[in-house]
């Protein structure tokens, strides 16, 4: 009893501390920030209605709306602060392309930041109370304290939508109507607040509407899900009815108005000029805000999001709604067009508690194993008697190992620790010549012996003269913690490559296996051809192909404009990240998927027909037949030609040299950036990839051991 | 490859003639998509009509010659004859995958038969070097090769091409060791044959073949290289074909048709040692590289 008290006490105090986190951070962000766009807007449109309310005159809710596009919600309650603040000249309606207004007077935006940051701490608090972890993420979220510290709409909606998924968890754990009443009344506050954030009803309806048809019940029995879930409906529309008091005059025509806005928004020229790609909202996942510099104190974002990597596959048992509301919200970011970083707090939250499934799976519990293995002593010492038994004597076997050995610390080991080297000083082509004649040994021996500080380095512009400086590890540091754009394109480039090309080169592989296809070898040697053209001239083929003014899908598409109306786009697809990378995509393609055919036919070949006999009799056919018995048999075999191919594309070069893209890998970059002369740049860039190759290799090699044990012969 | 009696079996079902149909025609599909890019090479490469670059779209050369592989030959870049760049392609790729093969092979015997202390890090570490990228060691071996007055040089070149050669090849060797039924050595033990003599009796020359296939992707590799070599070498008596090519390419208003006839010539040699050893590549390749 006094154990459990006490216990609760300290998660109550944890909470605390996490609300307090979280308080101070965007205090803090609220004295610091400079305004923001759209801060003059929201400001004004809460001014509008405290101007009236103190009058008392409550039917300017109805009236007045600024900025319709967005439903009232968290302008009122801005409205609602600003109440008890001395009038103010009414903020001037400029379009919402205007730039920041920076004569906002400092008392009211200050008032209205703070009721906003209010809801930001509540969101953390809530979220501590699921997930102590969680909340500090979510309190330390850099987007997330920017945007909920800025009299923007995100304040209000991300706290909740939250709320919206604790209550429908709760009530899942216990039945009781009260939490299922809050839910919805949640949802319904959360849509009147910002459209886009109702996408967390939608996951939690999926989740309702998913569980109840994997309950093996009858089928008029799932009919008893349905009732809750449209009461929980019904209730969220009334209540996004109830408190949008501007739809009450005129619902229809109003809704219909503020929402069409947001499609036409996203063709606009507002957000199209910003030449955002598709994986944009990655992009603001892999990095903390980049603007203010000293405004953020804890910016863990990368690591959070690192992490939530890791914690895929566990939230997928502990956390399906909130891996169920990450996943349609990024879906969702990564479809729509309008990619502005404040839509990242849409997933602030499910990604904080992925992430900290991650820091359970990835961190914890192997530390904890760690410990365990530390402690039991004995078993250990056997272990090693055993181990020695086995070993054979060095000197036996050292003289094989001593060419190898020789070489490959000469030309392959003593370069890589050299270029370790190099990335902890400023080397660069102006001190070239100080550089060759043992500079860089010579600062990196003074930089570790605390001879020399190690300077600040922008690695940007290394600057000039002629002698190479000490620069620890700030620049590798810079590097590997800033560059998230180039992670997640490495990211999105090897993941769609290497799915394309296996997905070809199986459907080819599946093709030429059925029995009785004609001219299998012909159209095999036929497609063997890719592969079998270096590398260099693939890319230099479909360089004619797709070059922008003289390729051959550009004259095509002018000889077709001639006789057809209307052009093609075939030009200006290097402007378009989104276009250059569907034709790198097109082009590794060509190359890269003969490789996994003649990977998949050798797979293929080792299935026994008989499994296909017995599966036939079960009555499987076609698609199901591939899907229950081919794939699950093949992919293990096919897993080391992926991964393979993954690598490949990670370190793929010539094909981004060759087609000149505005995209690139880390190697690309790290070649261009070498030409350029700065030396330490290139090498930092080169050891942040043998970094990420040493994790890749070492995942590797759990997965290929974990597939040892498959065998048919 | 062994065939099944089950794989033969099936061979003489019949498929119906839709499927049949459907089948070729999805592989006509694919066909049309391997060999664009590689006609439109051609075309180009034929295609007297070309002055600079395309003006027009048409699917056949308006006029068919090869003048422009007859000036390619002669004079592809300013200082040699495609014959002297392919000499020194032939000799820079040919020594770096030699000597990977050759400073490596004991190495990967070691770490294919004997257990030793070590072992499991020295695989990781010689399986990051196999995947790293050879940009990944561009920046050192510029200044390591400057400061021996070799970068410009050829045996500078062949240098950086083992580099990165190396790892790889004592990776693949490896497997092609490991390979190699472990009994057939231990019966020449027993007939009394060191450990030296059976490495070179039995051992290399049952895996000879899996081994000429990694010397061969090396090979590959160093030859159709022109990144590193075009910012190291800065001698025009040591250029490379893959080199020329993309000196062609930098000088800007280039004439597509000599680029094309030019990569079509490099490709050649290429194409063909890979269609002749299909069947060896489609053996050992596909599952050369793997766990232990």
């Amino acid at each position: 009893m006094n154990k459990k008290f006490l216990l609760t006490l300290a998660r109550v105090l944890l909470i605390l501390l996490i609300a307090a986190v979280a308080a101070a951070l965007r205090l803090r962000a609220v004295a610091l920030l400079p305004v923001d766009y759209d801060e003059d807007d929201y400001l004004r449109a809460g001014q509008l209605y405290a101007q009236d309310l103190r009058r008392g005159d409550w039917s300017v809710l109805t009236r007045e709306n600024y900025r319709t596009e967005h439903p009232p919600l968290s302008k009122i309650v801005y409205g609602i602060t600003l109440l008890n603040l001395p009038d103010f000249p009414l903020i001037p309606d400029r379009p919402t392309t205007a730039g920041p207004d920076t004569t906002l007077p400092k008392a009211p935006l200050h008032a209205a930041r703070n009721a906003s940051a209010l809801f930001g701490v509540l969101e953390a608090a809530l979220l501590a109370l699921i997930n102590p972890l969680a909340g500090l993420f979510v309190a330390t979220n850099t987007f997330n304290i920017k945007y909920t510290s800025q009299v923007m709409l995100e304040g209000v909606p991300s706290f909740t939508s939250l709320l919206v998924v604790t209550a429908y968890l709760l009530w899942r754990r216990k039945p009781r109507h009260i939490w299922l009443v809050l839910s919805a009344l949640a949802l319904g506050l959360t849509t009147a607040a910002k459209y886009y954030y109702a996408i967390a009803g939608i996951a939690v309806a999926a989740h309702w509407l998913v569980s109840a048809y994997r309950a093996q019940e009858a089928p008029w029995r799932r009919l008893r899900w349905l009732a809750p879930l449209l009461t929980w409906g019904c209730i969220a529309v009334v209540t996004f009815f109830l408190v949008n008091p501007y739809l009450w005059p005129d619902p229809i025509h109003r809704l219909a108005q503020s929402i069409t806005y947001h499609g036409g928004y996203a063709q606009s020229a507002a957000v199209t000029s910003a030449h955002f790609p598709f994986w944009q909202p990655l992009v603001w996942l892999s990095m903390s805000v980049p603007w203010h510099p000293g405004v953020f104190l804890l910016p863990l974002d990368m690591i959070v999001t690192l992490l939530a990597l890791f914690g895929l596959r566990r939230a997928r048992e502990r956390h399906p709604v909130f891996l169920l509301w990450l996943a349609l919200a990024l879906g969702f970011l990564l479809i729509w067009p309008t990619k502005w970083p404040q839509y990242t707090l849409l997933i602030t939250a499910p990604v904080a508690v992925v992430a900290a499934d991650g820091f359970q799976a990835a961190i914890a519990e192997p530390l904890a194993a760690w410990w365990k293995r530390l402690r039991a002593h004995a078993a250990r010492q056997q272990r090693q008697a055993r181990g020695h038994a086995a070993l054979s004597h060095f000197w036996q076997v050292f003289p094989w190992l001593l060419p190898g050995l020789l070489a490959l610390t000469l030309i392959t080991l003593f370069p890589l620790i050299y270029q370790l080297a190099m990335a902890m000083t400023d080397f660069r082509g102006s001190a070239i010549k100080d550089g060759i004649n043992g500079g860089v040994w010579r600062e990196v021996w003074m930089g570790l012996t605390g001879q020399v500080a190690a300077r600040e380095v922008d690695i940007f512009n290394l600057g000039g003269g002629r002698q190479v400086h000490y620069t620890g590890l700030n620049g590798l540091i810079n590097v590997l913690f800033g560059a998230g754009e180039l992670y997640v394109f490495e990211l999105v480039w090897t993941v769609l490559a290497v799915a394309t090309q296996a997905a070809l080169g199986v459907a080819i592989a599946l093709m030429l296996h059925r029995p009785g296809v004609r001219f299998k070898s012909f159209w095999q040697t036929l497609f063997i051809l890719p592969w079998a053209v270096p590398e260099f001239v693939a890319a230099l083929s479909w360089s004619q192909v797709v070059e922008p003014r003289f390729g051959f899908l550009s004259l095509a598409a002018k000889s077709w404009s001639q006789t057809a109306p209307g052009s093609l786009p075939a030009a200006g697809w290097q402007e378009n990240p989104n276009l250059a990378l569907i034709v790198l995509l097109v082009a590794g393609l060509w190359y890269g998927f003969p490789f996994m055919m003649l990977s998949a036919r050798a797979g293929l070949k080792l299935i026994p027909e008989d499994i296909y006999e017995a599966a036939a009799l079960d009555g499987a056919s076609g698609w199901q037949l591939f899907l229950q018995v081919t794939w699950p048999l093949v992919f293990p075999l096919l897993l080391p030609a992926i991964i393979l191919r993954a690598i490949f594309a990670f370190n793929q070069f010539y094909l981004f040299t060759v087609l000149n893209t505005p995209v690139i890998t880390l190697s690309a970059l790290s070649y261009y950036i070498f030409s350029d002369g700065a030396y330490a740049t290139s090498a930092i860039i080169n050891v942040v990839t043998v970094i990420i190759l040493i994790g890749l290799v070492l995942w590797f090699n759990r997965l290929t051991k974990a597939t040892e044990g498959v065998s048919y012969a | 490859m062994r065939k099944s009696g089950a794989a033969i079996r099936a061979g003489n079902r019949r498929l119906s003639p839709m499927k049949q149909l459907a089948i070729q025609g999805a592989l006509l599909l694919v066909a049309a998509f391997v060999l664009i890019p590689l006609w439109g090479l051609v075309r180009i490469a034929l295609d007297g009509s070309i002055k600079s670059v395309p003006t027009s779209f048409s699917i056949w050369p308006q006029e068919i010659t090869f003048k422009v592989f007859e000036q390619v030959w002669k004079t592809p870049s300013q200082s040699l004859s495609f014959p002297g760049l392919l000499r020194n392609s032939l000799l820079v790729a040919g020594s770096s995958a030699l000597a990977a093969v050759v400073m490596g092979a004991s190495m990967a015997y070691a770490f294919a038969r004997f257990r030793f202390r070590g072992r499991e890090p020295g695989l990781i570490v010689i399986l990051v070097g196999a995947f790293l990228p050879l940009v990944a060691l561009m920046t050192p071996l510029y200044v390591l090769l400057e400061s021996l007055k070799l970068r410009s040089t050829l045996f500078g070149l062949i240098l950086v091409y083992t580099a990165f050669a190396l790892p790889f090849c004592i990776w693949n060797m490896r497997a092609a060791f490991q390979s190699v039924p472990a009994e057939m050595e231990e019966a020449a033990f027993l007939d009394g044959a060191g450990p030296l003599a059976t490495f070179l009796q039995i051992t290399l020359p049952n895996a000879l073949p899996a081994i000429g296939v990694a010397a061969l992707l090396a090979f590959l590799t160093a030859y159709s290289e022109f990144a590193i070599g075009w910012l190291f070498v800065e001698n025009s008596q040591n250029v490379t074909v893959a080199m020329a090519l993309w000196g062609i390419i930098t000088m800007g208003s280039y004439p597509w048709s000599q680029l094309a006839a030019m990569a079509i010539l490099m490709s050649l040699p290429v194409v063909i040692v890979f269609l002749v050893l299909q069947r060896a590549l489609f053996d050992r390749m596909v599952f050369g590289v793997g766990g232990e």
